[in-house]
């Protein structure tokens, strides 16, 4: 009377119905007796449908029927895209929580899982022939597969070379970069181009392995971090932070002391040993003391340094609305030449400016000044 | 036959070719005509007499300069160009197409081809060794005896004198009090036969420095500091403008360059330098300075102005409200003869005559007297007070200003009253 596979389904049923009445009864749970009973009902559902159509059996010496059966049809091949649809809606589930991107990430794998899904069935419909099928699939979808499937290789392949390349020291970097990378590219491309022929499939092999060294790498390099990155100031922020004295800063280091434009300078001051002087353009005499610049507008000063001691030129600006305390250079080596760009935003009359020591040239860890007036 | 064939087309071409010639000949009276009228009305306006920006008439060792070159340049080029067109001439004529064959075409002609060549090199080497010579000349700074900042902004320009080293301005010193830097603008007062050399640069935009009769023009660059040498030995005013288009009233960016023998310079220099007189308590001009302090010093710096109410002196601060972070100093507005880039007189029509038109001796006495109540201009002062904007094209509209952070180009329009306006000259005629 009951077919095989009845049998399990109907002591499944009556297993799964003892279940939910001990752990209604002894446990108790909403959740869990509602989920019991659902698969309870769902197993007793499935048992009447199998008794039914009695395991679909049919007879083995019944060939014609035997052929035409639906067990007897090839079964299409498994399919990628239910779990592709599933992992986007768990992101977009994610992502509800966490943080946003994760639901646009979710939602675009179940709109793309989606898409292939359903391309995978209508071409799996097309003819009886697997191999015609997956043909007319390939027509359709490779035109928008490859080009994106292009898009996030490459796309890993900078990101995990860079997450490599912010992982290593500065030098090795380079070195990584453009030798040893590069030799290996180089080495590679000229085996391929002499091998007369390649196949397929080792292609795929190379470029499978470089793929993983490159994502294990870029992997081990993302865990590790990123190297500490060295904040390099300029002079302006070290003369913010009232540092423009003798001692050496970062900003000294690698600092340009040769300046191109020295036809448009506004002054070139010079410290050698009688002091400091400088040239305004037009009269090639030297003149210390004082010096008259004009109001809001640009003034490049040029800076020489002749002693044998490295030197800080200093511009002491008055703290006026608009201006900065002082601006300075790097230390200059002996004969080195470093411009300051100043524009003075109020007159030397001005009271705040009088009242703040007034404009000055001078030179970290010496006396010597050149007053500056701005009339 | 085809002796015939030819024969009767030369006919037909020759009947054709008449009426073409007529037409031709009719039209070409016509271009010939306007093209003469348009050469006579070119060489009449060079008989203009009151043309103070004449090129052709130096005033000054560079402008010289410049004369003594331009002269044999313009007079080679002009020779070459009339031999030049009468060639074109005589060859268009001669060999116009009258149905005749074709002649035979010349080629190889190698001795042609070098004379080509060289008369055009040796004149461009004639006029190249002279004209580099005049260039190096010109950018000579050695031989400097006073040096004056000149700086370009939308649309005005300003001088300031430095004192040198030994306490001097241009080598005068003061007769009274010390020296300190003086600042002016439109009108750049210089000693005679003193080489001066403005160092020029611009707070905005490019402008270019030009008094034609005193020498050639000068670009001055934001960033850069460019030189100009000026001299004359006459004294008198010297007129230019901004040849550099530098927006909407670069027409309007003028300047003057004013020549004083060096005893009315040392006056002058004096007159600059004299501390700050406050108008007589209870008048219009005391007013005046109350109305100035509060509507104008925010930009217009007079130096020495100590505000009544409090004893503090007055700062101008043009950097937070002008887009090139400077206005005209006013200190001593009636001591020059124009205002707002030099574009109009402050001396009526009769008085400007009488100092343009001075002879060498009387022209220092009569620019040092400045502008006196009977002299001043005061139509076009008060419509410039009444509404700048509207008598001068300037950026100055507040609903306009987005790209310049709310900072005006030019001056604004202020809404005075004419009671106010009133005040303002009255104080400002005391400024010289």
């Amino acid at each position: 009377m009951f077919t095989t596979g009845s049998k399990l389904l109907f002591g499944a049923s009556g297993a799964s119905l003892v279940g939910t009445l001990l752990y209604g009864v002894l446990i108790g749970g909403i959740m869990g007796t509602v989920g019991l009973v659902s698969l309870t009902a769902g197993l007793i559902f499935l048992a009447g449908i199998n008794a039914f159509i009695r395991d679909a059996n049919v007879a083995a010496d019944d060939v014609a029927r035997f052929s035409g059966s639906a067990a007897a049809t090839p079964r299409p091949a498994s399919s990628v895209w239910p779990i592709g649809v599933a992992v986007g809606g768990v992101l977009i589930a994610l992502g509800v929580v966490i943080h946003a991107a994760l639901t646009i990430i979710g939602l675009v794998v179940v709109l793309a899982a989606s898409a292939e899904w359903l391309l995978q069935g209508w071409a799996e419909g097309a003819s009886s022939d697997a191999s015609h099928n997956r043909e007319v699939r390939g027509r359709l979808a490779y035109t928008a597969e490859m080009p994106v499937a292009a898009a996030i290789g490459l796309g890993l392949i900078v990101f995990m070379f860079s997450r490599v390349m912010l992982g290593v020291p500065t030098k090795s970097s380079t070195i990584v970069a453009f030798s040893i990378v590069a030799t290996i590219v180089l080495f590679g491309g000229a085996v391929i181009s002499r091998a007369r022929s390649l196949s397929a499939s080792k292609m795929f092999g190379l470029f499978s392995i470089v793929s993983v060294v490159l994502l294990a790498g870029g992997a081990v390099a993302g865990l590790n971090g990123e190297r500490e990155i060295e904040e390099h100031h300029t002079t302006a922020h070290y003369a913010e932070l009232d540092k423009c004295g003798e001692e050496e800063i970062s900003a000294d280091e690698h600092a340009s002391q040769t300046v191109a434009g020295k036809a448009n300078s506004s002054a070139e001051v010079t410290l050698d040993e009688n002091g400091l002087s400088y040239v305004r353009p037009g009269l090639e005499t030297p003149q210390t003391g004082m010096i008259q610049l004009p109001r809001s507008n640009a003034n490049n000063i040029l800076f020489r340094n002749e002693t044998a001691e490295p030197r800080r030129f200093i511009a002491e600006l008055a703290e006026v609305e608009g201006s900065p305390a002082r601006l300075c250079t790097a230390l200059i080596e002996e004969g080195g030449v470093q411009l300051l760009t100043i524009n003075y935003a109020a007159p030397s009359f001005d009271p705040a400016v009088e009242e703040s020591g007034g404009y000055a040239f001078v030179v970290a860890g010496l006396d010597d000044r050149i007053e500056v007036v701005v009339p | 036959m085809s002796h015939l064939k030819v024969h009767d087309r030369t006919m037909s071409t020759s009947n054709d070719s008449t009426s073409i010639v007529k037409g031709m000949s009719s039209r070409f009276r016509k271009l010939a005509t306007a093209g003469v009228g348009l050469s006579a009305a070119a060489l009449l306006a060079g008989c203009a007499t009151d043309a103070p920006q004449d090129t052709w008439k130096p005033a000054g060792a560079n402008a010289q300069k410049i004369q003594d070159l331009q002269w044999p340049v313009f007079l080679t080029a002009g020779v070459v160009g009339v031999i030049v067109m009468a060639f074109i001439a005589l060859t268009v004529l001669k060999y116009r197409d009258k149905g005749q064959p074709i002649p035979e075409q010349a080629h190889g002609k190698a001795w042609l081809e070098y004379l080509f060549i060289a008369i055009p090199a040796v004149i461009l080497a004639a006029i190249a060794i002279p004209t580099v010579g005049v260039v190096m000349a010109l950018n000579a700074t050695d031989d400097t005896e006073c040096v004056i900042n000149v700086t370009g902004q939308q649309w005005w320009w300003e001088y300031d004198y430095e004192v040198g080293a030994d306490g001097t301005i241009c080598g005068y010193a003061p007769s009274a009090v010390e020296a300190s830097p003086i600042i002016t603008s439109g009108q750049v007062v210089i000693p005679a036969n003193t080489k001066v050399l403005l160092r020029g640069t611009s707070r905005d935009v490019i402008h270019s420095y030009w008094i034609p009769r005193l020498n050639g023009k000068r670009d001055m660059v934001p960033g850069r500091v460019h030189f100009l040498r000026l001299e004359s030995d006459t004294p008198g005013i010297y007129a230019g403008q901004c040849t550099e288009f530098c927006g909407l009233s670069h027409a309007n960016m003028r300047m003057e360059t004013v020549v004083l023998e060096p005893a009315d310079f040392q006056k002058w220099l004096d007159n600059e330098l004299e501390p700050y007189q406050a108008p007589a308590e209870g008048s219009l001009a005391a007013e005046g300075e109350s109305t100035f302090i509060a509507q104008c010093s925010r930009c217009h710096q007079v130096n020495g102005l100590v505000d009544p109410n409090n004893g503090n002196i007055v700062v101008s601060y043009p950097d937070q409200f002008v887009y090139s972070g400077a206005a005209p100093n006013l200190t001593n507005l009636m001591g020059r003869n124009t205002f707002a880039g030099a574009t109009w007189d402050l001396l009526t029509p009769e008085c400007r005559a009488d100092v343009w038109e001075a002879s060498p001796e009387e022209f220092g006495d009569k620019y040092l007297a400045g502008v006196s109540q009977d002299c001043l201009n005061e139509i076009d002062l008060r419509e410039w007070l009444r509404n700048a904007p509207a008598k001068k094209p300037m950026y100055a509209d507040p609903a306009m200003l987005e790209q310049t952070d709310g900072k005006v180009r030019g001056m604004p329009y202020l809404g005075l009253s004419e009671d106010q306006i009133d005040q303002l000259i009255a104080y400002l005629l005391e400024r010289k």
